[in-house]
């Protein structure tokens, strides 16, 4: 009875809100606009968008020395995540069963098991450091601890359900995706696609103004 | 492996066999016919036979020349019981073993040492420690709260034992889980609920096991150097840490308590952890022995950390006064500090290390541990 | 009730793999499940034995006691069966196990062990006989179709019995009586009596039925 309502109806509803939610929020950030720019262009704004869009990922030498783990952890997290999310072999069967009606390439037994790991790993300190640090904790409102919370109540009851023999814990674990995808447009987890705006409005600016940034 | 041999040379062997054949068994053979032959109860188990090999022979009495066919043969299965004897065209893992009588030992272990007083252990430190609570209460700082404070834990450093400790904590529940589950949780959510239960706690062990390994190699490259032994530390062992004697025994940022967890945690835990290993990733090609041996292993120093580990929640939590300070907060007050690490608390003095209550507030943001009053006016928790 | 219990006869078997194959395809096992199989002790050398290897069906089973989730239970006819919806795949009944019968699928997210699966004795599971259910689970319920297992009915040379374990003690009692007269009858002891009385089929186990 919930099961069949999780299974169907709220699968359905919460990948409509996650679609809908996210390209609203994007269409709204795309329509804020840019201020318009008079001065005369050093260089193409497209090159240094894509630049940054990329360079920004590479940790800078002062601010990796200042903090070694955050990096390790975060990358060690995100890099988990998204392999998790998009190579598990469970997923994967998810994915083409409801979404895409194809599948691809999963990872071996040892591949989900080491990135599994480093997601989990990464996460928890990642979680920690916010908890621990003084700036981050200041600066960590209640949707934070929401977002770092719900990602890993999902991934902790997608690793208790691996065994994928038990029909309450399997809904469990969709029913935890659901609600993060309900969630995820309205909350920081938005960074996954707006990370992209930022650093292509950033990059494009700077490339502008002749600024390798 | 065979050299051919020649018809005649063969022909000669029958002969000669033929011949010797009769001489040592002599007229008894006869007699032995009629009064029928000694064979053994093929109804019951196999195994059970093979147990019964195991007991030592008795003195004087030597197995029957014509000993059952059967038996003798499963007898010398078992006496090459480490290796595997035989060959099969069925290719996994020991299965060239016809018989495995390590496996009875391992199951004697597991239900009547393991399970039961396993579960003694745990539910006993949990009593003791009620009990120690209720006679001697929370330790208290003698000299009262102060206004003063040192800073005693980086936020590496609370981060890594805040990580090992949830990881821990999961990995106790679940593991306890499974040692336990089916003599106390299947009485009461039946067996379905608890095979789900059951399934979740073993899948969720796996995953986070490696990551105990991980979190432990953190842990020991970060104390390593204050947990090393030194002198005073005999002193404190000596007088029970405080228990015998009123007086507080010096120490330094560690005592020799803390100490003595950390190369516990260090030494056991890491038999754990390298025979956790051993035992989640059964593709490796281990045998039933090893893996086996690995529980075993895994079973008694996870329990041994089981126990010290509550200690060590009880005395640092409602155990004492001022204890949680420094790992919630990474201060801790400088009185507790002065009664309980004061070689510690000396130097830090005398590096000018202490702050006010203030400072440390200003300088760590909220602190959740702090004591209301001493948070400046107009800060609220949020 | 019966006790059904398996006897392999190691002067008979001829390492055929028969029962093997014959469990494999009657109960249609998991890929690198064989819930049977033939281990050939001293392979070439004098004394070549053979022996066919599944679950004993133990009166006492190991693999029972330590199960963590209790999914074991013994039936009226003395079949030590499993409950798949109750395993949890964690292995220990293997540990247990003197006979390796049980076997581990690689199933699961993880690949690395399943469901435990094991020789039923050809007598299903806890479903309803014969259902589809319990075929996908366990196999063949052929007890329930008042039949053996297979493996021992498909045995070339009688080796492999299966049954009643006072009808295989009789069988093999006057097996056990034939052979060890013979033997004695020229002082030779059995382990080593590899020449047999040239009178053809005179002495053997099946001359006497």
């Amino acid at each position: 009875m919930i099961g069949d309502f999780i299974d169907g109806p709220l699968w359905y509803f919460s990948a409509a809100v996650f679609l809908l939610g996210v390209i609203w929020r994007l269409i709204a950030i795309l329509r804020i606009g840019v201020t318009v720019d008079l001065s005369v262009a050093r260089s193409s704004g497209a090159g240094g968008a894509l630049r940054t869009l990329f360079s920004r990922s590479l940790p800078r030498r002062p601010v990796l020395t200042r903090g070694k783990l955050q990096f390790v952890a975060g990358y060690m997290f995100h890099l988990g995540l998204f392999a998790l999310l998009f190579l598990a072999q469970p997923h994967v069967e998810f994915i083409s069963r409801r979404i895409t009606g194809f599948g691809w390439t999963t990872l071996p037994h040892w591949g989900f098991m080491l990135v599994s790991e480093a997601a989990f790993a990464g996460l928890l300190l990642l979680l920690l450091y916010r908890l621990m640090h003084p700036v981050t904790r200041l600066i960590s409102r209640a949707g934070d601890y929401a977002a770092s919370l719900l990602v890993f109540l999902v991934m902790l009851s997608g690793c208790l359900a691996l065994a994928r023999a038990y029909e309450p814990l399997r809904l469990l674990h969709l029913l935890l995706a659901e609600l993060l995808l309900i969630y995820f447009p309205f909350s920081t987890l938005m960074h996954a696609f707006t990370f992209a705006v930022s650093r292509g409005y950033t990059g494009a600016g700077m490339a502008r103004k002749g600024v390798n940034a | 492996m065979y050299r051919p041999v020649s018809r005649t040379a063969s022909s000669l062997l029958l002969l000669l066999v033929v011949i010797l054949a009769p001489v040592p068994g002599g007229g008894a053979s006869a007699n032995n016919r009629e009064e029928g032959i000694q064979v053994p109860n093929p109804g019951t188990d196999l195994w059970r036979e093979v147990r019964k090999r195991q007991q030592p022979p008795l003195a004087g009495v030597k197995p029957p020349l014509n000993g059952a066919p059967g038996v003798d043969l499963w007898m010398e299965i078992e006496r090459s019981k480490l290796s595997p004897v035989g060959s099969t065209q069925v290719k996994s893992v020991d299965s060239g073993t016809l018989i495995n009588p390590f496996g009875d030992e391992w199951r004697r272990f597991r239900m009547e040492w393991l399970v039961p007083y396993g579960g003694y252990a745990v539910a006993g430190m949990f009593l003791l420690v009620v009990l120690f609570y209720l006679i001697r209460g929370r330790v208290p700082i003698h000299a009262g709260p102060s206004d003063k404070r040192l800073p005693r834990y980086t936020v590496y450093e609370r981060m890594i034992h805040w990580f090992i400790a949830a990881i821990f904590l999961f990995l106790a529940l679940t593991g306890l889980t499974m040692l336990l589950g089916r003599s106390l949780l299947i009485p009461l959510i039946g067996a379905e609920a608890f095979s789900l239960l059951a399934s979740a706690s073993k899948e969720g062990h796996n995953l986070f096991g490696p990551l105990f390994l991980l979190a432990l190699a953190l842990i020991f490259f970060r104390f390593v150097r204050r947990n090393i032994y030194q002198r005073g530390d005999l002193t404190w062992l000596l007088r029970g840490g405080g228990l015998i004697g009123s007086r507080h025994v010096p120490s330094n940022f560690f005592n020799m308590g803390e100490k003595s967890m950390f190369w516990m945690l260090v030494l056991v835990g890491g038999v754990t952890a390298v025979s956790g290993v051993i035992l989640v990733f059964p593709v490796l090609g281990q045998g039933r022995e090893i893996m086996a041996l690995s529980h075993v292993a895994h079973a008694i120093t996870a329990l041994t950390m089981i126990l010290v580990i509550i200690g060590h929640i009880y005395i640092g939590s409602v155990g004492m006064e001022g204890a949680i300070e420094g790992m919630t907060t990474g201060y801790c007050d400088l009185n507790w500090a002065r009664e309980h690490h004061d070689w510690w608390a000396e130097r830090c003095e005398n590096n000018g290390e202490v702050i006010t209550v203030e400072e440390a507030f200003e300088a760590e943001g909220f602190t959740p541990g702090a004591p209301k009053h001493h948070r400046p006016a107009g800060e609220t928790a949020e | 009730m019966a006790r059904m219990k398996f006897y392999c006869d190691a002067e008979r078997c001829i390492e055929c793999n028969g029962c093997v194959t014959a469990c494999k395809n009657e109960n249609e096992v998991p890929w690198g499940v064989n819930r049977r199989r033939v281990v050939t002790i001293k392979d070439g050398v004098p004394g070549e034995r053979s022996l066919s290897v599944a679950c004993m069906h133990c009166s006492d089973a190991p693999c029972a006691a330590v199960c963590p989730v209790d999914c074991f239970y013994t039936t009226d006819d003395g079949v030590v069966l499993h409950d798949k919806d109750i395993c949890i795949g964690c292995g220990y009944c293997f540990y247990a196990c003197p006979f390796g019968a049980p076997q581990f699928p690689a199933d699961g997210a993880f690949a690395t062990r399943g469901k435990m699966d094991k020789c039923t004795f050809c007598a299903g599971g806890p479903e309803a006989d014969n259902s589809a259910e319990e075929f996908r689970k366990y196999g063949s319920n052929r007890l329930a179709e008042g039949k053996l297992p297979l493996c021992a009915e498909m045995c070339s040379t009688k080796a492999l019995l299966a049954g009643d374990a006072d009808v295989l003690s009789e069988i093999y009692r006057k097996r056990i009586v034939n052979r060890a007269g013979r033997v004695l009858q020229r002082g030779v002891p059995y382990q080593n009596a590899t020449l047999r009385s040239p009178s053809g089929l005179k002495g053997k186990a099946s001359s006497l039925e």
